[in-house]
């Protein structure tokens, strides 16, 4: 499903309901850019993540068991989010993958990874930014598809992270500039209305 | 401040206590191997009280783990002390289908 964006450039997008099947073509991807308050981190070192998810952990304070469960949900999005740009998305000239989950990596010369984050005490809206683009709307609705399938448990499912992000995030969206930029992002509610498997995801937006 | 990482496998008269302590992710895949060893009963209770973040590697990890207990030890696992995202995560990707609550 293709169309024109706002800024003429080709859009490939899918909506996907919460089985995974392609519905209609979806609304443009959320934007941080026009929100007020947004906080921005720029990642130097895979070390970076933990105290990243711990300042995020101090803005979204609140004893009550709604916040603790939209810090519990925030400490995973951007866990999986920054394992992704840190470790899925470095390739070679091949699309080999270059660097392995939980091998020691630093950040190369030239390397961008950016995380932003903006909670109107109501609804955390989170983004993760690479300037690899080397995922494609293929990969991102294959790895999807593959872990909706809750007969075969397999331990070493491809996808896996992206998967959860699908799960919980309202208005989850992949852009994909190829070779440019790769920015994954969506919004939790601090009362999400989840079931027992998860959230109904229902605004989810896959761009290249 | 992050809790480090540590298994600990406790004996008492029914089983084995397996606990959790601190994030399951990718850094933890070293330490199962050493718990795997210390395992000598039937009846195994995961137990997740002190446990912080899991993600898809961690999640990983505790899949493989199961299944190498259920099969090699043929033993029983059953789980305990899950917080409300780690519960979620555990009834997406299918442990409660290998492990009891």
């Amino acid at each position: 499903m293709a169309y024109m964006n706002a800024a003429g450039m080709n859009v490939h997008g899918f909506s996907l309901d919460s089985s995974g099947a392609i519905v209609s073509i979806p609304r443009l991807p959320l934007s941080l850019d026009g929100e007020d308050g947004v906080f921005e981190w720029r990642v130097t070192s895979p070390d970076d993540k933990e105290k990243i998810i711990a300042q995020l952990d101090r803005l979204l304070e609140g004893g009550d068991e709604a916040h603790d469960f939209l810090r519990q949900r925030a400490a995973l999005m951007v866990d999986e989010m920054l394992e992704n740009a840190l470790y899925a998305a470095p390739r070679d000239a091949n699309g080999k993958q270059l660097f392995h989950k939980g091998a020691k990596r630093a950040v190369l010369p030239g390397e961008c990874i950016t995380v932003r984050c903006a909670f109107n005490g109501e609804r955390l809206s989170l983004e993760v930014s690479d300037n690899w683009g080397s995922l494609s709307t293929e990969t991102a609705l294959h790895f999807i598809s593959l872990n909706l399938d809750s007969e075969n448990i397999e331990s070493d499912r491809a996808g896996r992270g992206l998967f959860f992000m699908w799960h919980f995030m309202d208005d989850f969206y992949v852009s994909v500039k190829p070779g440019e930029e790769t920015a994954i992002g969506g919004a939790l509610s601090l009362y999400p209305h989840l079931n027992e498997t998860g959230a109904g995801n229902y605004g989810t937006t896959i761009q290249d | 401040m992050e809790q480090p990482f540590k298994i600990n496998v406790c004996k008492y008269v029914g089983g084995d206590i397996v606990q959790f302590h601190g994030n399951i992710d990718a850094d933890a895949d070293r330490y199962f191997d050493d718990f795997f060893k210390q395992i000598s009963n039937n009846r195994i209770v995961m137990d997740f009280s002190n446990t912080g973040r899991i993600n898809s590697m961690g999640i990983a990890l505790l899949l493989r783990s199961i299944k190498r207990i259920k099969t090699e030890k043929q033993a029983e696992v059953s789980i305990k002390g899950l917080n409300q995202i780690n519960n979620m995560l555990f009834r997406m990707t299918g442990i409660f289908q290998l492990a009891s609550e």
